[in-house]
């Protein structure tokens, strides 16, 4: 087949040496060992893998098997090339929640009037500015994961209440639109295209030079994947994090007293694929009295959510998520700190199936109940 | 669930009006042509939705 023989070419998959590391490595294939990435590369190569495969959307794309394989496949990104191949073909993996994410962003590229800054109350944002927060879905995902209190509405107010704190009045926009971010990972590149080229549109007329970003979805598709489809953007994606580690060193950020015992989740597309993995850990020291623990697997290390897309969650993912619960349990601390919305989502959703006694923490929440907004 | 979606379309900027849950037994035959009637008559009222592909 020609179109598999191109996506084995883009990814350079004909380096691989048939180790395994990235099927040894998969937090998938640990729970679920009829799931093989080495198998999958494998079958290509002899170009006897078909489109139709379903395992190819049981993959988290979490890149724990590509920053480990020793000739650099991007396993992820040859996912990502062979489900635009299938979804093509008409093939797509099973949409969870029965596909309301996936309708949401299928509206989201037509001309509509949203109501989606309700949640702005006290905080101060701009029509027009230097800076935009790109808030991503937040608003929704408040609306659908409610019955689990994930919080994430909760997560953007504190992340403007932060950014009000450090001077900054971005401009929060009522017509921002998904990412694309998982329609792109679904394999439809049309629905991500239309969606990001109105989003471009709208940042372009509010004049913004940087856009801020507190999801690591978001910042990744903006950072990596708009240029791709878009050329250069005319402003640079921000990741708050970055940002805030930059105050911090400049003495402008200051936090009040914790006492307890706090750890980590790296998300993937925050650590393995963005490279953060420093500030978060700065910022969460810098909070007096907090202390700090290490999960076994940290940074690199870090295992995934469980489940990406909104596709294809299933027992396997709520297996991956409960370990990964009683490994942050085992540290002794008494909250999992997350980055990202859809973590804190994943996590609290298999803490309610759980006797697990650990806190899910939003990493901007246990910021701004933290600060310290004298200066 | 169905809170749930008539809020989100609220979001998306859909009129909550177009999304309705009623519960109707077989043997409410008369109901049943009440509700539906009832419900056409208010989307035919609210016009088209006006969701047409953004340019």
């Amino acid at each position: 087949m020609a179109e598999l023989a191109n996506l084995i070419e883009a990814t350079s998959t004909y380096f691989c040496l048939d180790c395994g590391v990235c099927t040894g490595s998969c937090p998938v294939a640990r729970v679920f060992p009829q799931f093989s990435p080495r198998q999958i590369i494998e079958r290509s190569l002899y170009g006897i893998e078909d489109f139709s495969d379903e395992s190819i959307w049981d993959c988290l794309t979490c890149a724990q098997c590509s920053v480990r394989c020793p000739v650099n496949i991007d396993f992820p990104e040859f996912v990502r090339l062979f489900r635009d191949e299938a979804h093509g073909r008409g093939y797509s993996g099973v949409p969870t929640h029965n596909g309301m994410l996936q309708s949401i962003w299928a509206i989201q590229t037509m001309d509509i009037q949203q109501n989606r800054t309700f949640w702005v109350q006290e905080g101060k944002v701009a029509e027009k500015g230097d800076i935009f927060y790109f808030v991503g879905c937040r608003p929704y995902f408040d609306v659908i994961f409610r019955d689990i209190d994930a919080g994430s509405i909760k997560g953007a107010q504190n992340v403007l209440k932060i950014l009000n704190a450090c001077g900054i009045e971005p401009v929060v926009s009522n017509d921002e639109r998904c990412c694309g971010h998982d329609a792109l990972w679904n394999g439809d590149e049309e629905t991500f295209k239309r969606l990001a080229s109105i989003n471009l549109e709208i940042i372009k007329a509010s004049g913004a030079k940087k856009v801020v970003f507190s999801c690591p979805e978001g910042y990744l598709i903006f950072k990596r994947f708009y240029p791709k489809y878009f050329g250069d953007l005319g402003f640079e994606p921000v990741h708050i994090l970055d940002f805030l580690a930059e105050q911090l060193k400049e003495g402008a950020l200051e936090f009040k007293e914790y006492e307890g015992v706090v750890t980590y989740h790296d998300p993937c597309r925050l650590g393995r694929m963005a490279g953060i993995y420093d500030p978060p850990r700065e910022l969460i020291m810098a909070i007096p009295g907090i202390e700090f623990r290490e999960m076994t697997r940290a940074r690199e290390n870090g295992v995934c959510c469980g489940t990406s897309g909104w596709i294809n969650c299933s027992g396997y993912s709520k297996e991956i998520q409960v370990e990964r619960l009683s490994e942050a349990a085992a540290t002794g601390a008494g909250a999992l700190i997350t980055a990202c919305p859809k973590c804190q989502i994943h996590f609290r959703c298999a803490k309610a199936a759980s006797d697990l006694e650990v806190d899910i923490i939003d990493l901007y929440d246990l910021f701004s109940a933290n600060l310290n907004i004298s200066q | 669930m169905f809170k749930v979606a008539q809020e989100l379309i609220g979001i998306l900027g859909i009129d909550q009006r177009r999304l309705r849950l009623e519960w109707v037994s077989s043997s409410e035959g008369a109901r049943f042509a009440e509700v539906v009637t009832g419900f056409t008559e208010q989307i035919k009222e609210l016009g088209p939705c006006g969701l047409k592909q953004a340019a």
